[in-house]
């Protein structure tokens, strides 16, 4: 009797917790309903940043291609530039030279005349009429200010070439941005060839390496910084090393001081 | 003393603004390289040359890569080394001067300064 008591107690007992789990999958039910609707929402927004991955990792090579070609235009242009400015400056070059030429023949020509005027007997018409011809031979001068003007123009077509260093610094920038883009490329395409990959999709993998760019080696952090601060900052740094090294090592730093140098003593 | 100089960089722009810059100073012989490798046969074929400036980040063999072939080198062990390059940050620096370049400039650079380092550099010798 004992036995079929406790079974009995034991049935109930279930029955009660059954109902526990129906009261909760009352509960749970409108959940797991918003679950699924979210989760059919949710799947073609993945599905479509999926596409939108694949489209922007296609067009990566492209950008990194426009990078390539920005650097080989630029390069070209600066080219260009410089043999102008080299033409302007020979020019200018060939200028100076038939300047000093006529600077050089006014001043025989002035000589031969004051020997022609010394030969002469002048009266003092003649003497007044040769004084004023003198007041206005002003061609030496006026050579010598032609000569500083052009000397000013060479100087600001050198400035010019000197500018042009910006194009070497741009290209390391370019270079860098492009090494970003291969990486990056890498990494998404190797992503996009995984979850291709789990839904056994092989034609759709796409190729994980972008041809590497030509200057392998670039400054991630140059700049066209014209200021004379960041050579001042060098300096000291090297002269820090360099006053109690000149009698040795042929003026090249020890490996002890520039372990002090680098650790900061 | 008779200066004839060996330009090393990737960057035709840069060789030519180095090669411009050197010929206002006065300086008129001049051998030019494309990189590292480049530079150091350029060496081989030109014992003559007696001052080296050179860039840093350059394909095949970097300027720090040619400036340890040429310390290396009993031949060129003593060269004038110039290092002109954009690494400005400090670790760079004492990288160079571990591999024993004789003087460092900065781009963009002026020619007053790159006059001023190779006159440092000679009279350091």
């Amino acid at each position: 009797m004992d036995k079929v008591n406790m079974t009995l107690t034991q049935v109930v007992q279930m029955i009660s917790e059954l109902k526990e789990v129906f009261k909760f999958t009352e509960k749970i039910i409108p959940l797991l309903q918003d679950l699924v609707e979210f989760m059919r929402d949710i799947v073609p927004l993945l599905e479509e940043i999926n596409e939108r991955i694949e489209e922007s990792t296609a067009k990566m090579p492209t950008a990194s291609d426009k990078i390539d070609s920005v650097t080989s235009a630029t390069e070209m242009a600066t080219t260009e530039i410089l043999d102008r400015v080299d033409n302007i400056s020979n020019m200018l070059n060939e200028i100076l030279n038939v300047l000093t030429a006529l600077d050089e023949t006014e001043k025989e020509k002035d000589k031969l005349f004051d020997e022609i005027i010394s030969e002469i007997e002048l009266n003092e018409k003649t003497k007044e009429l040769v004084n004023k011809f003198k007041s206005y031979n002003h061609i030496e001068t006026s050579i010598e200010n032609i000569k500083e003007k052009i000397n000013n123009i060479n100087n600001e077509t050198y400035n010019i070439t000197l500018a042009l260093q910006v194009q070497d610094i741009t290209a390391q920038q370019l270079a860098a941005v492009n090494h970003l883009i291969v990486n990056v490329h890498e990494k998404l395409s190797k992503l996009i060839n995984n979850i291709h990959s789990s839904h056994f999709d092989e034609e759709k993998k796409i190729s994980t390496e972008l041809d590497a760019p030509e200057k392998t080696t670039f400054d991630p952090n140059a700049e066209y910084d014209t200021s004379s601060s960041r050579q001042e900052e060098i300096d000291k740094l090297i002269n820090s090393q360099k006053g109690s090294n000149d009698n040795d090592n042929n003026g090249f730093a020890s490996q002890d001081e520039i372990d002090k140098l680098f650790s900061g003593e | 003393m008779d200066l004839k100089f060996l330009v090393v960089d990737d960057s035709v722009t840069m060789r030519r603004i180095v090669v411009n810059t050197l010929k206002n100073l006065g300086y008129n012989e001049i051998i030019e390289a494309e990189d590292g490798e480049d530079a150091f046969k350029k060496l081989q074929e030109n014992p003559d040359v007696n001052f080296v400036i050179t860039d840093w980040n350059m394909p095949k063999m970097t300027g720090l890569e040619l400036t340890q072939a040429i310390r290396g080198d009993e031949k060129f062990a003593n060269l004038p080394i110039l290092m002109v390059t954009t690494r400005g940050v400090k670790e760079d620096i004492i990288q160079a001067l571990k591999a024993r370049v004789n003087n460092y400039v900065i781009k963009p650079f002026t020619p007053q300064v790159l006059q001023e380092k190779i006159n440092q550099i000679l009279e350091s010798l």
